[in-house]
Formats: structure tokens, C-alpha cells, sequence
């Protein structure tokens, strides 16, 4: 009967909710359809073809960054969600899972609603966007000419949201196996808000200042891994180790998995890399191929230093080095050419081998190593970007250091000094104050019987 | 003797149904357009499109073809492969294989040519492009004036080949599989070709107006409503309700929703035909709408429940991925959140009350995709604006109530034709081959009662 009842109060209350929001909406609807400009036919004149040309959608470069779009979403989910969930043991498989796709979730709503407009709209003082852009008031199917000119501009926000949504999911690896579900809801929100969108207006938005300085990150070397990578350090500081950790045995629970992760994430960051471009061309081009090449170089290089090591060559390490590759030449996959791309994925492999190699020594417990291969990696691309770009790759770029422009390198180490800064100290704040609130690990009696059963009443396997 | 006079009585009510059914389908087929004779005499619109290709457009709906094959095989397959119990994995995983097989044949040798071949009388398609005559590299004038013909139509075979594999989470578990292939094609032909045509083949409903921009009521409407049917009549598993019947493998089933999320860009952004706003418009459309109606399930289950479940939010984007399909093109990005949002409570509260229903349902097709897709194609009456999209129509908060009435009559023709039809189809699939794996191969499992191998050893 009270259960009845209580299901009744639910509906009522739901039903409610939506009310409000069907009401919310149609306000809002009015505004969205007053957005559109009617279009107005054209009579080309010679004085009009004279003129500036308008913004015009190409469509093999607005086919190549919707397609983009759809393969840094797989990154995601199902991609990351794999990677990691493999890498977990099999009673947090689910809950491992489940971050990832409520990230995906979360900040797609948060992007729409206020996050682009606070990461690419009107500059305000060089450190964040107006709000000038909520909801996408504004925002509509003809090109931006500031970001992409060839294709919707919805398009071009819908991409950068794939980039806003993999971020904090990336981050998730820190905290594995022992994060309360709720803590994390929070967490991610604030992160999104408070983290990402500043450090994505500095480095890409239209007047930010990290990219008035001259900084280049072509796809988010700084933005997404730097920034994940140092908050990764900070989630892993502050966040209890795993009960157990460094006693018990925690190997992964299923290796294919967590292959068939690293895969996704491959091939989704063809669309990470290259879609940067955010046209269909030379560029595209070009990016595609270092891309590749540099995960190759990576995972071979990861490899061969393991077999040296210890003995074997491993499976995880092969994976774990194409991924490490795939971030080091993030920020630097539209300045520079094929070999240089292999010195960068050679780098990266033997770099971030060493830095999970050495987590163990500094005590903190990354579980799934997102500190040694997002943030070394990435602070390896964003140098790299200032030693090997080349404005014979990209005009529109700059030259590094090893094109006789050695001021580049320097300007690569500022930023990489404001993000990594910028992102612990802040994403440490964010911690302290949701400790403070709902708490951030799970009880250690939940966290024994694991997040699936704890989190979400569910098993992953029957 | 009074036995066989039951039986007698029972074969003679049987015969009756069919009659009745026969009647109701014919009635829908060769009735409406007549009962709405405006429908069928609107012209089509006067200007002629320019026929020329454009690279663009074409690499984007070819790419949207893959992406919408990635949907049934992997993305459907392992969706579903997940949900059942460890003993069935491979059985339901080749469902949504041989469908796509078998559906992808039938629908270059006919189905294509009666779905969108040239209208006979406003209800099918004719036979002039049988095997594909015809259709050439040309573009056609009303199916992407800037793309290959034949790259239509192998974007509109992902359709056709996926509507039947998602009926088959109805009849999970326990179909025999000669009926499964003779069920898919008499289905494919002669429910799914009808109804394309009606919308998207220059059929009745399309020139009465109806809005479906990408499958609503020809994809989610006929396959929800025919996996009604399919779990009535088949009936329940063995031990249904009273045994634990837990997914096996729920890592599968994620993976299987991403893959049906990252394809779904293809099914409903290619659905413009070209690389352009309305592409770009549907896209971030449809991801609103499965992310809010994720967060709406999760949400309200965690009230409700108690905890939120990675199932739940697993099928809540699913839910608001199939509302969002037919007002994709038509709706701005606030109406799509809306739209999920709804999907997420209404598809939420569906699948619970199943259980007080008493079909066996098993993988929640009517929950999803049957009251998804209803909801979907009626928010579209409301939300429709042809400011998003001057080639669609307004709704009913933008000024025109008449649209909202139209995509009505949409969703009971579909609902009806498909209800009757695949009732009629399983019927005739019974007598044929029978429905059901006998109980002790439902008990031994569909992988080795079927197909004779293990999933896992």
C-alpha cells in the first residue's frame, strides 16, 4: 500500500516536473524560432560579389566534421567506457561503465545550456565567454566565421561538445573502483563549469588569452589532456586509495575489453585530431597521418622498452602506448609533419612508460593511470608542438623551435605551466568543498562489495 | 467428443480473426486513401530540383549508411546479446545477422522497388525497379537531388534491415529459427515496404503531410507494435516471472547502446540527405534528446527505486534516440530536450507497468521503441517549426493544430496495419513452420538447440 502510494506521490511529482518544462520550453521555443533569421533571397549583383564573401556551408567539410563529431562520441562511449571498465576488477565493471556514460549525458545538456556559451562566447577580458549564448540563443545553422566558416555553426558546437564530454571522462580513471556515485555527479558539473569551459575560452575561444600569447594546441593537448591529466593527480591525492591497494593483487578484470577500448579510442581520435581541422582537406589531412603514425610509434616503443625492462611485452602495455601516442600529438597534430610525428610518438611511449613505471614510487594511486599517460603525455605534446611545428605544414600555425623559432618552446611552456596550475589547484578546491557536502569515496564496506552492487543495485555478469 | 468440439469451435473463431484481420488490413490499405481522397491529389511540389552530385553530400550519406549498418551488426546485436541469459547469446546475436542478410537481398531484388518505386494509387510502390532497374548512379528528384540514386537506396536498406531486427527483443529467447527467417521476410515485405511507401515513397500519408523525418512510425511505430503482437501471440519464456532471468553479459548491452547512439547519427542526421544545417540541426537534436532522456530515466528511477541502474540509463537513451527520430529534422535543440525528457519518464513508466500486463515482452521493444516512437511522432505534431526547417511544417505551438491531427492519423494507420499484419504473418508462420522452439530446446538454450555451438567455453 505505501509503496503504491509513494509510487503515486512520484508520478504526481514527475508529471509536475515535466510540466514545468513543457512550460519552460515553449517560452524558450518562441525565442529558438525567433532566432532564425527568415532567409532573405539573394540578387547577386557585381557590387554584392564585390563584397566580403558571406559565409557559405561547404558540404564535404561540414560531412567530414559531423562524422568527426559521431567518432569522438564513440571515444566516449563505448570507447573509454571499455578502455577503463577492462581495466577494473569485474565487481566495478558497471559502475566504471556507468561514468562515462553519464558524462556523456550530463555535459551534453550543460554544453547546450550555458557551457558553450561560457567556453566560445564573447570574450569577456580575455578569461571566459559571455552569456550571450545560452541555450544556443544564437547559435543556429549558418557558419561562424570566427571558428569554422564552411560549415553550421551548431556543427562546430556540437563537435567541441564531444571534446567538453571526454575531458572529465578521462579523469574518471583516477578515482576508479572507490568513487561515490553522487560525489561524482557533482564533481563532473562543477569540473565542467568551472575547469573546462575557462581553459577552453583561454586556448581556442576568439580572444582568450593563452591563444592571444601564441600558443598552439591543435585538438586539445592542453585543453582536454593536460587539464584531465593534472586533475587526475589531484582526484588521485585526495581521494583515499583503494582498500587494499599496493597489498592485494588488482589485475584487470577482461583484457579484450578493455583492447576492444583502446581501439574505439584509436579510431575515434581520427576524428579528434583531424576534425580539428574542422574542414575537409589538406589539413585533414595531414593531421590524420601523424595521428596514426604516432600511435603506432608509441605502442612499439612502449613495447620495446617493457621487453627490455621485464622481460615481456605485454598486451596492456601495447594499448596503453598507442593511447599514450594518440594524446602527444593531440596539440601538435596540425603543425607537424609525418617524421616528426614519429619522434613525438617515440617519445611519448618511452615517457609515459616511465611515468606509470614511477607512480608507484610516489604512493598516490592513479588506478588506471591517467596522470602518467594524459598528463605527461600531454604536457610532452604541448612542448613537443613548440620543438617540431612548422609553417610549412600549416600556415596558419607558427614555427618551433626546430624551425628556428625557439620563442614557440617558450610560449609552449607557459601554457603548459597555466594549465597544469590552473587545473590542480582548482579541480583541488572543487574536491575539498563536495568532501565537505556529500563526501567523495564510498563507504569502505561498499566499496568491498564493489559499485556495481553499492552504486546501482546491478551485476555486470549472471 | 466434447474436446473435439472445442477444437471445431476453436478453429472456426481461429478463421473468423482471419477474416476479420484480412478485412481490417485491406480496409487500411485501399480505405484511407480513398476516405481521404485531398491526401492523395496534392501535387508535388511544382519546382524541379536541380540533378547534380555533390561530393559532400554523398560522402556524408554513404558514411550514414555505415554508421546506420553499425547499428544492427555489432550495435543491435550485442545490445541484445547482453540482455538474455548466457545460453541464448549466439541464437539472439544471429537474429539481428541474418536479418540484416535477408533484408538487405530482398530489398535490392524488390522490397526497394515497392517501397519507393513509382505510387500506385498512393499505397505501394510499383515493380518497374525490380532488381534494381533503373536505379542507377543518377540522382532521383525527390530522393536526394544531390546524391546517387543508388546511394539512397542503400541508406534506406539500413532501415529496412534493422525495423524487423528490432522487433526480435519481443520473441527473445524462445523463436524457432526457420520461423525467425520466414517471419523477417513475409514481415519486411509486407508490413515494412507498405508503410515506407505511405511516408517517404510518395504514399498517402506523405502527401497528406505527415512529418517522419527519419523512421518514427515507419521504423519504431510498425516494430513496436508488431513486438506486441510477436509477445502475445508466441507467448510467455518458460518460467517467465517465476525464475531470475537476469542479463547475462550488461557490458554488452553498453556497448551495444553506444554503438546504436554513435550509428544514430547516421540514421537520423543522413535522414537530410546532404551535408547541411538541417544535417547539423538533426544531429545535435538527436543528441540532446538521448541525453536528457538518460539523465530523465536515471533520475527517476533513483527516486523511485532506490538506486539508479546503468540498465536503466543504458535504455533511456535508447528511448529518447527513437522519440527524437522523426522530429530530428524538424525541431530545435530546447524542443528536442523536451522531447527526451518526456521519452525518458513516459518510456520509464511503460517498462514498469509491463509487468503488470502480463506479456512477455522480453527486451522492452513496446516500451521503447512502440511508446517511444508514438510519443515521438506526436511531438512532432507539436514541436514541428518550419523555422528549423522550411521544407517540414509547423505544429501546434507554432500556430498550426491541423499538423498535430495529421501525425495522429500517422500513428493509428501504422499502429493498426502493423498490429493486423504481423498477427496475420505469425499465423501464417505457425501453421508453416511453427513459432516456438519446443520446451526442452527453450530450456537447453538457443545456441545449442539452434546453431549447435557455444557462445563461451
Amino acid at each position: 500500500m505505501t509503496t503504491h502510494k509513494r509510487s503515486m506521490n512520484t508520478i504526481l511529482r514527475v508529471l509536475a516536473g515535466l510540466a514545468i518544462l513543457l512550460a519552460g520550453g515553449m517560452a524558450l521555443c518562441g525565442q529558438e524560432s525567433g532566432a532564425q533569421a527568415p532567409s532573405v533571397p539573394v540578387v547577386v549583383t557585381p557590387e554584392a560579389a564585390a563584397a566580403p564573401a558571406a559565409p557559405k556551408i561547404d558540404t564535404g567539410d561540414t560531412a567530414w566534421v559531423l562524422t568527426s563529431t559521431a567518432l569522438v562520441m564513440a571515444m566516449t562511449v563505448p570507447g573509454l567506457a571499455l578502455f577503463y571498465a577492462g581495466m577494473v576488477r569485474s565487481k566495478n565493471t558497471l559502475g566504471t561503465i556507468m561514468q562515462s556514460f553519464i558524462i556523456l549525458c550530463l555535459i551534453s545538456l550543460q554544453w547546450v545550456l550555458w557551457g558553450y556559451s561560457l567556453a566560445f562566447g564573447p570574450d569577456k577580458g580575455h578569461l571566459i565567454g559571455g552569456l550571450e549564448w545560452l541555450g544556443l540563443n544564437g547559435v543556429g545553422l549558418d557558419p561562424n566565421a570566427d571558428y569554422a566558416a564552411t560549415i553550421p555553426h551548431q556543427a562546430f558546437m556540437v563537435f567541441q561538445m564531444m571534446f567538453a564530454v571526454i575531458t572529465p571522462a578521462l579523469i574518471t580513471g583516477a578515482f576508479a573502483e572507490r568513487m561515490k556515485f553522487s560525489g561524482f555527479l557533482i564533481f563532473t558539473l562543477l569540473w565542467a563549469t568551472f575547469i573546462y569551459d575557462p581553459l577552453a575560452h583561454w586556448v581556442w575561444a576568439v580572444g582568450g588569452w593563452v591563444r592571444n600569447l601564441g600558443a598552439l594546441d591543435f585538438a586539445g593537448g592542453t585543453v582536454v589532456h593536460i587539464s584531465s591529466g593534472a586533475s587526475a593527480l589531484a582526484c588521485a591525492i585526495v581521494l583515499r586509495k583503494r582498500l587494499g591497494y599496493g597489498k592485494e593483487h588488482m589485475v584487470p578484470h577482461n583484457l579484450p575489453m578493455t583492447i576492444l577500448g583502446a581501439s574505439l579510442l584509436w579510431f575515434g581520435w581520427f576524428g579528434f585530431n583531424a576534425g580539428s581541422a574542422v574542414a575537409s582537406g589538406a589539413l585533414a589531412t595531414s593531421a590524420f597521418v601523424v595521428t596514426n603514425t604516432a600511435a603506432a610509434a608509441a605502442a612499439l616503443a612502449w613495447l620495446v622498452v617493457e621487453w627490455m625492462y621485464r622481460g615481456k611485452p605485454t598486451v596492456l602495455g601495447a594499448a596503453s602506448g598507442a593511447v599514450a601516442g594518440l594524446v602527444a600529438i593531440t596539440p601538435a597534430s596540425g603543425f607537424v609533419g609525418p617524421l616528426s610525428s614519429i619522434v613525438i610518438g617515440l617519445g611519448a611511449g618511452v615517457l609515459c612508460y616511465l611515468a606509470v613505471l614511477w607512480k608507484a614510487k610516489l604512493g598516490y594511486d592513479d588506478a588506471l593511470d591517467v596522470v602518467g599517460i594524459h598528463g605527461v603525455g600531454g604536457v610532452w605534446g604541448a612542448l613537443a608542438t613548440g620543438l617540431f611545428a612548422s609553417k610549412a605544414i600549416n600556415a596558419a600555425g607558427a614555427d618551433g623551435l626546430f624551425y628556428g623559432n625557439p620563442g614557440q618552446f617558450g610560449i609552449q611552456a607557459v601554457a603548459v605551466v597555466i594549465s597544469v596550475g590552473f587545473a590542480f589547484v582548482g579541480t583541488f578546491v572543487i574536491l575539498k568543498l563536495i568532501d565537505g557536502f556529500t563526501g567523495l569515496a564510498v563507504s569502505e564496506e561498499e566499496e568491498r562489495m564493489g559499485l556495481d552492487l553499492s552504486q546501482h543495485d546491478e551485476r555486470a555478469y549472471s | 467428443m466434447t474436446d473435439l468440439k472445442r477444437e471445431d469451435k476453436q478453429a472456426s473463431r481461429c478463421r473468423r480473426m482471419l477474416e476479420i484481420a484480412c478485412a481490417v488490413l485491406l480496409a487500411t490499405m485501399v480505405g484511407v486513401p480513398v476516405l481521404f481522397p485531398g491526401s492523395v491529389a496534392m501535387a508535388q511540389s511544382a519546382a524541379t530540383p536541380v540533378l547534380k552530385i555533390d561530393t559532400g553530400d554523398t560522402a556524408w550519406v554513404l558514411t550514414s549508411s555505415a554508421l546506420v549498418l553499425a547499428m544492427t551488426m555489432p550495435g543491435l546485436a550485442l545490445f541484445y546479446g547482453g540482455l538474455v541469459r548466457s545460453k541464448n547469446i549466439l541464437g539472439t546475436v544471429m537474429q539481428s545477422l541474418i536479418i540484416l542478410c535477408l533484408v538487405s537481398l530482398i530489398w535490392i531484388l524488390f522490397g526497394y522497388s515497392l517501397a519507393f518505386g513509382p505510387d500506385k494509387g498512393g499505397v505501394i510502390g510499383g515493380l518497374e525497379w525490380i532488381g534494381l532497374a533503373g536505379v542507377g548512379s543518377e540522382p532521383h528528384p525527390a530522393y536526394g537531388p544531390t546524391i546517387p540514386h543508388q546511394v539512397f537506396m542503400v541508406f534506406q536498406l539500413m532501415f529496412a534491415a534493422i525495423t524487423p531486427a528490432l522487433i526480435t527483443g519481443a520473441f527473445a529467447e524462445r523463436m524457432r529459427f526457420s520461423a525467425i527467417l520466414l517471419f523477417a521476410a513475409l514481415w519486411s515485405v509486407a508490413i515494412y515496404t507498405p508503410v515506407a511507401h505511405w511516408i517517404w515513397g510518395g504514399g498517402w500519408l506523405g502527401k497528406m503531410g505527415a512529418l517522419d523525418f527519419a523512421g518514427g512510425a515507419v521504423v519504431h511505430i510498425s516494430s513496436g507494435t508488431a513486438a506486441l503482437v510477436c509477445a502475445v501471440v508466441i507467448g510467455q519464456r518458460k518460467g517467465y516471472g517465476a525464475e531470475y532471468m537476469a542479463p547475462h553479459n550488461l557490458p554488452f548491452t553498453l556497448l551495444g547502446t553506444g554503438l546504436l547512439w554513435f550509428g544514430w547519427f547516421g540514421f537520423n542526421a543522413g535522414s537530410a540527405l546532404g551535408a547541411n544545417g538541417i544535417a547539423g540541426g538533426a544531429f545535435l537534436g538527436t543528441h540532446a534528446a538521448a541525453a536528457t532522456a538518460a539523465l530523465a530515466w536515471m533520475w527517476l528511477e533513483w527516486i523511485h527505486r532506490g538506486k539508479p541502474t546503468v540498465l536503466g540509463v543504458a535504455s533511456g537513451a535508447v528511448a529518447g534516440l527513437a522519440t527524437v527520430t522523426p522530429g530530428a529534422g524538424y525541431v530545435g535543440p530546447v524542443s528536442a530536450i523536451i522531447i527526451g525528457a518526456f521519452a525518458g519518464v513516459l518510456c520509464y513508466f511503460a517498462v514498469v507497468w509491463k509487468g503488470r500486463l502480463g506479456y512477455d515482452d522480453s527486451l522492452d521493444v513496446v516500451g521503447i521503441h512502440g511508446v517511444g516512437g508514438v510519443l515521438g511522432v506526436l511531438a512532432t505534431g507539436l514541436f514541428a517549426s518550419k523555422a528549423i526547417n522550411s521544407g517540414g511544417a509547423d505544429g501546434l505551438f507554432f500556430g498550426n493544430a491541423g499538423q498535430l491531427g495529421t501525425q495522429a492519423i500517422m500513428v493509428v494507420a501504422v499502429a493498426l496495419f502493423s498490429l493486423v499484419g504481423t498477427w496475420l504473418i505469425l499465423k501464417v508462420v505457425d501453421r508453416l513452420v511453427g513459432l516456438r522452439v519446443s520446451s526442452e530446446d527453450e530450456t537447453t538454450g538457443l545456441d545449442l538447440s539452434q546453431h549447435d555451438e557455444r557462445a563461451y567455453s
